[in-house]
């Protein structure tokens, strides 16, 4: 009986070497660095052609957008990456409406080419996949966007 | 409505709160039976949390602004269906909602006519619907109302949170999202929970039998017909997820792999590999520790995906943004990891069954193999979820691990899967002897390369493309032959009761239909889709393979009271001669400031050809269009259908009554 089995565990053995190299590889190549936007403007010659995501809060009033080249541009502002912070600070909802009305704040230029997403619109969070270029503008391969807290905020706070 | 909704449901907890003491009781005095008591507690407390339920969804409906959940999930303006389905619109609401399905899950198994629930697995149902019922009350209740502070301020509370402050009833609603509002996004919720409230049952079962060391096939015999059924309603609500998201996402993605989808997708390998090792452990008596660890992986993982949904802690368009009952569900999950853990390294020596495989041609062996890719599928996307946690937690540094780490890992994983999938019927139990799959191969693999090469002469090239649909007609062609065979052997006018009669057999092959199917939907999709986007005025077209789209016109209306309707009339050529109008829209909701686009598809079993209205000016006028053609797409959608049909006939089949006189009629037609 165990001889039969040998051949079998070798099989077996060898599929699982595969999938750790395939995991192990692809971990490697593809892991993204998911930054703030703080984080990226301070370490900018670091990151210039560097596949990266970033989170930030959308400003509306920024957002340009031109139907007939597909071009959109808009600015994000530094919102904490940290979901600790952002609980401390009164919630995702929180700190997206704060953050997107305050001009202290670091800023960073996105550009996309593409149709414009149906959630991208002021106080927004977008998940921004791309990279840096040489002119500071973040130019995005993907847009991600959430924004279902905005009407939470508007309700009362939980008291508790 | 506020104390009829509250009350019952605190009584609930505390009916199964008494029903787990009195249980312990009874186990104390080495009483392995369930005592009525608290069989009849727990029932009582599911009839308690149905009037909690009934009484949220007649807040919903009657529009009580009062109640905060309400006021965050309808607004006046919605159908009345939408009111309803707003239950689970929401996180607070949901998790209740959740909590009442694993309770109604848990009056289910209590009765059925078999004793399925001892003591021991009744404890365990009890914790869990306790602890949800509990997180839903006291991490997130949706009874909670808005207070009027005597400084004019508002708060939300169950009760007064000082002395003179009144319950405040605001004036309208948020209303749903509007990307919730959708078929396919109504029922996918419900489907899915079911399907993961259908697990707990197994891995109740499965742990009262490791405690009390039963080397019995109680297991697979007890409850093969719950992991059927949880396999079938998780499959459901995956697929209807995946139509929601090419419908209303608006670019006609079908998969994402955000991690909510992936965590949703772990608890279907491993159930998926349960079936078939409970098929193997019922034929051969072999895996028996294998069913026990995927009875409790399956189970873990159901709570890490509710976990992943709910926590907030990693990013996904799907998950609930923030939430306070994270630290809970992960203390919770963290217990019973460690709890099946140390159940199964106590009883592993216990549980040995013989191991042996004849042949690693054998099916036995296929088997296997299958199941170990299915497991690797498992711990390659429970790594693309976890890895980016960890890495957090020991560099500080964020990663993430999207699509590109997907692709990369599962796309061979897959194929292997397809493959195997592909040609185990063709392989019998037992030893086989390859010359005999030979002699079966011949057919299929004829029609399947006849296929790909007639595919080939009209005109197709891509590579991959031809070797998926390649693989699929393999399996497809298998499939069929064997089932004209098995209808020439037994003759026509028996073969439907034929077919019923084995429709544990024939079930399994209308999901591996629906797999294959599915399969060739995705190859369409990922290997020959194309699209174009381009800005026209009207009377332009715009050409892509074949078709043409014309633009005729654009127009705002306002016929609803939450949105404006922007519409565009198309006239879609297929070589010149008009198919279709179609008319690809957006829904605008001013107050929210949100948009969300209505593709317009034309549809048939080969293709679609899906039109996304991006931008639009009515006084130009233009509009700026997205077309895409996807071919074979809808295969995905019909696979599903065969994946849920199949499953509810294995699922009819009792493994008592059939297994014995299935194994005497399979045999022969194994020629």
């Amino acid at each position: 009986m165990k001889k039969k089995n040998t051949k079998l565990i070798v099989g077996v053995v060898i599929i699982i070497a595969a999938v750790v190299y395939l995991v192990a590889s692809s971990t490697l190549s593809q892991s993204q660095y998911f930054m703030t936007v703080e984080e990226l403007q301070s370490n900018q010659a670091e990151y210039v052609g560097k596949n990266v995501r970033m989170s930030g809060v959308v400003l509306g009033d920024s957002i340009v957008y031109d139907p007939q080249t597909l071009d959109l541009t808009f600015q994000v502002a530094q919102i904490p990456g940290d979901h600790r912070v952002i609980e401390q600070m009164g919630g995702m909802a929180v700190v997206l409406a704060q953050a997107a009305h305050d001009p202290a704040l670091p800023k960073i230029t996105i550009h996309y080419k593409g149709p414009r997403p149906d959630l991208l619109k002021d106080e927004a969070q977008a998940i921004i996949t791309g990279s840096l270029d040489k002119n500071g503008v973040f130019q995005a391969s993907e847009l991600l966007l959430k924004c279902p807290s905005k009407y939470q905020s508007e309700l009362p706070d939980q008291s508790q | 409505m506020f104390f009829a909704g509250l009350i019952p449901s605190y009584l609930a907890l505390l009916a199964f709160l008494v029903a787990m003491v009195l249980t312990i009781l009874a186990l104390l005095r080495k009483q392995s039976a369930l005592p009525t008591l608290a069989s009849h507690l727990a029932k009582s407390a599911f009839i308690l949390q149905t009037i909690g339920v009934i009484s949220l969804v007649v807040m919903l409906v009657l529009e009580d602004y009062t109640n905060y959940y309400v006021a965050s999930v309808v607004n006046p303006a919605m159908p009345g269906i939408l009111k309803i389905t707003a239950l689970w619109g929401g996180q607070a609401g949901s998790l209740f909602f959740w909590s009442w399905l694993v309770s109604l899950i848990v009056f289910i198994a209590l009765s059925g006519k078999r004793k399925l629930i001892d003591a021991w697995s009744f404890l365990v149902l009890a914790a869990n619907v306790s602890f949800f019922l509990g997180l839903s009350l006291f991490g997130d209740n949706p009874f909670v109302r808005i207070w009027a502070l005597s400084d004019g301020s508002l708060v939300s509370s169950l009760f007064a949170p000082e002395v003179g402050a009144v319950v405040h009833k605001l004036g309208i609603g948020m209303g749903l999202n509007p990307l919730l509002r959708h078929p396919g996004m109504i029922i996918h919720p419900p489907m899915l929970y079911v399907g993961y409230a259908l697990f707990f049952v197994p891995f109740a079962v499965g742990i009262s039998t490791l405690i009390q060391k039963q080397n019995d096939n109680r297991l697979i015999h007890d409850t093969r017909t719950w992991v059927v059924l949880g396999w079938v309603f998780l499959t459901g609500g995956i697929v209807l997820g995946s139509w929601w998201s090419y419908d209303v996402l608006g670019w006609g993605g079908y998969w994402a792999w955000d991690p909510v989808e992936t965590a949703s997708l772990l608890p279907w390998l491993t159930a998926t590999a349960l079936l078939h090792s409970f098929l193997l452990e019922r034929k051969r008596g072999i895996f028996k520790r294998f069913n026990f660890v995927l009875v409790l992986l399956t189970y873990l993982l159901v709570v890490f995906s509710i976990f992943v949904t709910r926590s907030g802690l990693v990013n996904s368009v799907h998950a609930f943004s923030e939430s306070t009952i994270s630290i809970p569900l992960m203390v919770f999950m963290c217990l019973w990891l460690v709890t099946s853990i140390g159940m199964l390294v106590w009883r592993w020596k216990a549980l040995g069954g013989e191991f042996e495989i004849n042949s690693p041609f054998s099916r036995e062996a296929f088997f296997l193999y299958s199941n170990i890719i299915l497991l690797a599928l498992t711990a390659v996307c429970l790594w693309g979820l976890i890895f980016p946690l960890i890495n957090g937690a020991v560099t500080g540094n964020q990663i993430v691990l999207d699509r590109g780490y997907y692709d990369r890992t599962t796309t061979p994983l897959f194929l292997l899967l397809v493959f195997l999938l592909a040609v185990c019927p063709l392989i019998g139990w037992n030893v086989v002897q390859l010359k005999r799959i030979g002699k079966k191969l011949w057919i299929p693999l004829g029609l399947s390369l006849l296929t790909v090469l007639i595919l080939f002469l009209t005109g197709l090239r891509q590579a991959m493309a031809l070797g998926g649909i390649f693989l699929v007609a393999l399996g497809l062609f298998t499939l069929l032959t064997l089932t004209i065979r098995d209808g020439i052997s037994v003759g026509l006018p028996k073969f439907w009761g034929f077919l019923w009669r084995q429709r544990n057999r024939y079930g399994a092959w209308l999901v591996h239909a629906g797999i294959l199917l599915i399969a060739l939907g995705i190859v369409g999709m990922e290997t020959l889709s194309t699209n174009i986007q381009g800005t026209m005025l009207p009377q332009e077209k715009m050409p892509l393979m074949g078709y043409a789209v014309e633009f005729v016109s654009v127009s705002e209306t306002y016929d609803n009271p939450e949105y404006m309707t922007a519409a565009a009339e198309t006239i879609l050529y297929k070589d010149g001669k008009e198919i279709a109008r179609l008319s690809p829209a957006q829904h605008i909701y001013p107050e929210r400031g949100q948009f969300i686009s209505i593709p317009a598809v034309d549809s048939t079993l080969g293709r679609d050809v899906y039109l996304l209205l991006v931008g639009y000016d009515v006084n130009v006028p233009y509009i700026t269009l997205r077309m895409s053609i996807n071919p074979l797409v809808n295969f995905m959608w019909l696979g599903g259908i065969f994946l849920v049909l199949g499953g509810l006939c294995v699922a009819t089949t009792s493994s008592h009554e059939h297994a014995e006189e299935e194994l005497k009629q399979e045999e022969p037609l194994e020629i």
